[in-house]
């Protein structure tokens, strides 16, 4: 499982790099299109827009596989190592109601929901259930990014401690 | 509808204080309190939608073009080139080096709008070079802290974009204009708590370089300085919009860091790139939360009542805004910047409207308010890195810190009870009549 993680954590990588260069072009190409060939493009904004929503959404699973993301480590970082180990694990049964009741079910029905509809964007005709589908797939790898953080955290309570002593 | 309220706020600082990422304690706090009103299905539903439709905004673009420009002049030389020129404008100077390390913070701040990157950038050059002269690395980190903050005023800022949309649409390019002045007045106050420190402690004073030289460093500075009259000129004369002048902010960066200065190779742009995405996604998941928040707010008039229970409290303005100030505070150390902003500014934007504030003037106070929540513990994000930078601690930095903290307030207050300081730039700008 940790393997197959660290896999997918490459190719999200991967991704989100390409994204971050395509959003980046998108835009120069919008200003270029304007001011240089005097032809404003008509589709880079609502691109642009949507990319961010991907970078966004996909990168939230990433930040979590890097445990980027803000928090207030006030009590469970000066908790004794078999409690810190209890509450961490709490942590990321949290993090799953949030990731699979919200991103991946919820997310799952409004995609299905504008995929039925026909909701199409207005410049580039995209259906919208498309552009949404990064919150399922993002709620689905911050899940499995959960699981595989539980079975590091129940595997070794020796790498539990080394992390405590690592931050005191 | 109080009852709400009540889920909404307990189950959101339960689950802060467990050490929950934020953005999901937003998330699963409002999840809390849409199923006290409707089904699992339908709730789960509008906070999908709401997630993304927050962050589906052309504005909010400008946020990871700025957040890649900061990152990419941190690394790329033009860090070096800004504390030079400092160097050579006001290095002599009593506490020259403090006065040094304020200004390119400021200069920092005044081309990239993250204050953790000019933490990094500029402390980790000016910190040891103060400590070789004789300042103790514990006052080096509180000025590189508090000092960065300045750029959350000074354009471009991510956080004014942030406010921006939380607002309900203030102009940027408003907002933007009315940040120099009280930004740079925060720089100023910094100043001069640094020269009359280092008079009291006798520090010495850096030699004035030849004239020749000087020049030479500032013009060296000059390309990187360049950047602020495209991107800001550009904003503010309605030549392209902020999302457009962020991704000429990258572009320039990426020329003059991998082109001219050469100190970025190629090879290392798609770290960079991943970098920017993480730390976007950050605020993309906070901004996408809150706006569900700020949905299930507004579908249970929550602002409304808060509104009215502190119409109940006084009718001086003077009061109400000294309160709302202190909350604020408080809140600004637990609660980082981001998410605080995107949740007070409509819970608290309308009772400062009855006062006749003006949406401009509170996105400063706001802002300069939670400044002070960055460089506090126990979560100030700019204080932590600043000790990492400096190799010091948390409760060493803390007295440094205090006389730098006191002036922050005053200029808090001044902004808080003084429009024109906020007002008077836009005003002359045209952007309000």
């Amino acid at each position: 499982m940790h393997k197959f993680m660290l896999l997918i954590t490459t190719v999200l990588e991967k991704i989100l790099m390409l994204t971050m260069a395509a959003i980046v072009i998108t835009v120069t190409w919008q200003v270029f299109s304007r001011f240089i060939i005097q032809s404003p493009s008509s589709f880079t904004e609502e691109l642009a827009r949507f990319l961010l929503i991907w970078i966004g959404i996909l990168g939230a699973a990433y930040a979590y596989k890097t445990k980027a993301h803000l928090g207030l480590d006030l009590f469970v970082s000066s908790l004794a190592p078999v409690r810190k180990k209890k509450a961490l694990i709490l942590i990321e049964f949290l993090v799953m109601i949030f990731a699979g009741g919200v991103m991946v079910y919820g997310g799952t029905l409004l995609v299905a929901m504008n995929v039925e509809l026909k909701q199409t964007s207005a410049a580039l005709g995209l259906n919208m259930g498309l552009i949404y589908s990064a919150i399922p797939l993002s709620g689905t790898l911050i899940v499995l990014f959960c699981l595989d953080n539980i079975t590091q955290l129940l595997k070794s309570t020796t790498e539990l401690e080394n992390t405590v002593e690592g931050e005191s | 509808m109080d009852f709400t309220a009540i889920i909404l706020l307990v189950s959101f600082f339960v689950l802060l204080f467990l050490n929950v990422p934020i953005s999901i304690c937003i998330g699963l706090a409002t999840l809390l309190s849409l199923v006290m009103h409707m089904d699992f299905t339908p709730a789960s539903m509008t906070i999908a939608q709401q997630m993304a439709g927050g962050i589906d905004s052309f504005a909010l673009l400008a946020i990871p073009f700025f957040i890649l420009s900061g990152l990419i002049m941190g690394q790329g030389g033009i860090a070096k080139r800004l504390i030079e020129c400092a160097m050579a404008l006001i290095g002599s100077l009593p506490g020259g080096l403090a006065l040094v390390n304020v200004m390119s913070c400021m200069l920092f701040g005044a081309i990239s709008g993250s204050a953790v990157a000019a933490t990094s950038a500029i402390g980790s050059f000016m910190v040891p070079e103060m400590k070789k002269h004789g300042y103790s690395a514990e006052f080096g980190a509180a000025v590189t802290a508090a000092a960065a903050t300045t750029g959350m005023l000074i354009p471009p800022s991510n956080i004014l974009i942030i406010y921006a949309i939380a607002s309900g649409g203030v102009s940027i390019a408003a907002l933007f204009i009315a940040g120099y002045v009280p930004g740079i007045l925060v720089g100023l106050a910094l100043m001069m708590v640094c020269s009359l420190y280092a008079i009291h402690h006798k520090y010495p004073v850096t030699a004035r370089l030849p004239i020749k030289v000087a020049l030479e460093k500032v013009l060296a500075a000059f390309p990187s300085l360049l950047l602020v009259f495209i991107v800001i000129g550009g904003i503010i004369g309605g030549i392209f919009t902020a999302t457009e002048a962020g991704a000429v902010a990258v572009l320039y960066a990426l020329a003059l860091s991998v082109g001219i200065y050469k100190e970025i190779s190629v090879k290392e742009l798609p770290t960079l790139f991943l970098k920017a995405c993480e730390t976007t996604a950050i605020v993309m998941l906070i901004i996408g939360a809150s706006s569900a928040m700020s949905w299930l707010l507004s579908y249970t008039h929550i602002p409304q009542i808060i509104s009215e229970f502190f119409l109940t409290l006084s009718d001086n303005p003077l009061v109400v805004l000294l309160l709302i100030n202190l909350i604020l505070i408080v809140v600004g150390a637990f609660i980082d910047m981001t998410p605080a902003v995107l949740i007070f500014t409509p819970i608290f934007l309308p009772v400062a409207e009855q006062f006749g504030m003006s949406p401009i003037q509170f996105g400063i106070m706001i802002v300069l308010n939670l400044s002070i929540g960055l460089v506090s513990p126990p979560v100030g994000s700019v204080l932590f890195v600043s000790c990492a930078v400096a190799k010091t601690s948390i409760h060493k930095i803390i007295k440094p810190m205090i006389p730098l903290y006191i002036v922050m307030f005053i200029v808090l207050m001044l902004v808080t009870y003084v429009p024109a300081i906020s007002e008077a730039l836009p005003r002359l700008f045209g952007f309000i009549e």
